[in-house]
């Protein structure tokens, strides 16, 4: 087993964030988490990486209780676990290959960390992994030089720097414009399939969930409500994980983005 | 526009503040004003403030400064030397008192950080130790210092540090508050430590900050440290009093004259410096 998130709570005071989630994973693969504004989506991909803490329940990674982590256990599980935010995240002021050499900082010494010295052999992997990203012309400038969508590949470069099991992309595309977030998107998808690295997005659109994940879940005032494949996600499934209020429409649930194909972004100019 | 009348009423209920001041805060207004007024008079009369007298002064004044024309210029090469040192201690007493007091708020500051420190007595206890420094006037503890340490520019430069100890590490504080926490968040996400996100999540949005705070106050010193002297804490201003006390108009006026070129000439370059430090960056190597 990969993943087993078992009676998963995080309480704020008199809110529910998140309530008893239970879910498994088996073998790799790219999940997507959706669900209304304030249904715990981000509180879970805190809680998996440890940026927060739970109230209870177990969050096993092959076994091995994340929940229980302490100290340097925990962090080196959080270098496991890359996590990829809304907005990105980076130092601003300081340039893109530091900033993907930041996915090291639990692997090196401390003190090589605090001064920025990188080995050669760093500096040159961070340098493949944003030609990898079609970033890599960007490495010498300052990361708030750089466009949303540029920036966010320099955050998937970080991630990938970390060489991780589990990507956690917390809306990794609500502050991008449709091209934007159709590479990003493609670059999150390529990395779990030539990689094999899991991914678990949370995405504001039902689209975006159906065309790339391989599995949804849909959370409902941090309940889990549906957890399923794209394809049975109908407008009742929809109507169920978004209310069914009478704002609801699908449109209001989709973005241009479909008005891309998958792989496109290769065609279109960086 | 058609808001019937009733809605108009319910507002104006619901928002009576929005509309108009009520009787008793418009009373409250009133008085504060005419009690700000008489203070106002009240001042003018207990310093004996008259036209006439304000008239008879200036009149003084004009001698005064008939006095130090013409401005003296110095042609003895030991006079010269003497008023080039004045000039360089001042500027010394400056810079070495607000490094040493950047060198030790800089660690404080970081203990009266809100998102540093978050043990709240602590922080609490650093803080109100920062405003008591603030509260002691540098004038004052320099006339200390020159008691306990001597005349000279040792006494001033250890006055404007302390002062400086209180002045900048609450100002460095309120940097390091106003950061964002977002680059942060990453580096701790990424498996990094708190020192590490620290260092790398932080320390690159407040350096040159803290760097435009302290020459900003290097040029403030500047002029702190021209009043040091005049106390006896050395340097420029030391040489003015001297020129003063015995009567010797020209040289003063001169003096004078010097200290506002040095003092222009520091603002202007240190506005450039702050100017291209804030563009910079840490890069790789
Ligand atoms: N640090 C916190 N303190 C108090 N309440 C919190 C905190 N973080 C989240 N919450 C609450 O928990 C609930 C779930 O928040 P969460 O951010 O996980 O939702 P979300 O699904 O990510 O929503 P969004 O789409 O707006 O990002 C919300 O009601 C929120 O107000
Ligand atoms: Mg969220």
């Amino acid at each position: 087993m990969l993943l087993e998130v078992r009676n998963v709570s995080r309480v704020f005071g008199a809110k529910t964030a998140v309530d008893r989630m239970s879910f498994t994973l088996d073998k790799p693969g790219f999940l997507g988490i959706i669900g209304r504004s304030g249904a715990g989506k981000s509180t879970f991909l805190r809680l998996v990486n440890r940026l927060t803490g739970a109230s209870g329940g177990e969050i096993r990674f092959r076994g091995k209780n994340v929940l229980a982590l302490r100290g340097a256990e925990m962090r080196a599980w959080q270098s496991q676990c890359a996590m990829i935010f809304q907005q990105f995240n980076l130092v601003p002021r300081m340039d893109v290959a530091s900033n993907v050499l930041h996915g090291l900082l639990n692997r090196r010494s401390t003190l090589a960390t605090m001064f920025s010295l990188w080995s050669d052999a760093d500096i040159h992997r961070a340098l493949e992994i944003l030609d990898r990203l079609g970033i890599a012309e960007q490495a010498a400038k300052r990361a708030e030089a750089l466009s949303g969508g540029q920036q966010q590949r320099v955050a998937i470069a970080r991630a990938l720097m970390q060489d991780p099991a589990i990507i956690l992309a917390d809306e990794p595309i609500a502050s991008l414009d449709p091209m934007n977030a159709q590479i990003v998107m493609d670059s999150l998808r390529r990395i779990h399939d030539e990689d094999g690295r899991t991914v678990i997005a949370n995405l504001h659109t039902l689209d975006t969930a159906r065309r790339y994940c391989d599995r949804v879940i849909g959370m409902r005032d941090g309940r889990i409500v549906f957890d399923g494949r794209p394809d049975q996600l109908s407008a009742a499934v929809a109507r169920e994980i978004y209310g069914a209020n009478e704002h609801f429409s699908e449109a209001a649930t989709s973005t241009s983005i479909d008005v891309l194909e998958p792989g496109d972004a290769e065609l279109l100019p960086a | 526009m058609s808001l019937p009348q009733d809605e108009i009423d319910h507002y104006k209920r619901n928002l009576p503040r929005a509309f108009a001041a009520p009787l008793s805060l418009r009373l409250r207004r009133g008085t504060l004003a005419l009690g700000f007024a008489a203070l106002v008079a009240w001042c003018l009369y207990a310093f004996g403030f008259s036209p006439e007298r304000i008239w008879n002064g200036l009149g003084r004044l004009g001698r005064v400064l008939g006095f130090m024309f013409p401005p003296h210029i110095w042609t003895d090469p030991e006079d010269i030397a003497d008023i080039a040192k004045g000039l360089g201690e001042t500027l010394a007493m400056a810079f070495l008192g607000t490094l040493l007091g950047a060198l030790v708020a800089f660690p404080l500051s970081f203990l009266g950080a809100k998102n540093i420190n978050r043990f709240t007595p602590l922080r609490f206890g650093v803080r109100r130790g920062f405003d008591v420094i603030r509260a002691l006037e540098t004038l004052i503890v320099a006339l200390v210092f020159i008691r306990a340490f001597g005349l000279g520019p040792l006494a001033g430069v250890l006055a404007i540090a302390v002062g400086e100890v209180g002045v900048l590490a609450k100002l460095f504080a309120e940097a390091i508050e106003n950061t964002a926490e977002k680059p942060q968040e990453g580096v701790v996400a990424a498996g990094g430590s708190r020192p590490q996100a620290i260092r790398i999540g932080l320390m690159p949005q407040i350096w040159p900050v803290l760097l435009s705070i302290t020459l900003y106050n290097f040029e403030s010193n500047v002029r702190t440290g021209t009043i040091l002297g005049i106390v006896g804490a050395g340097g420029i201003g030391f040489l003015l009093s001297d020129r003063i006390g015995a009567y010797r108009w020209g040289e003063a006026w001169s003096i004078i004259f010097l200290i506002i070129i040095l003092v222009y000439v520091i603002d202007w370059l240190s506005a450039r410096i702050r100017a291209r430090f804030i563009g910079k960056w840490e890069g790789v190597r």
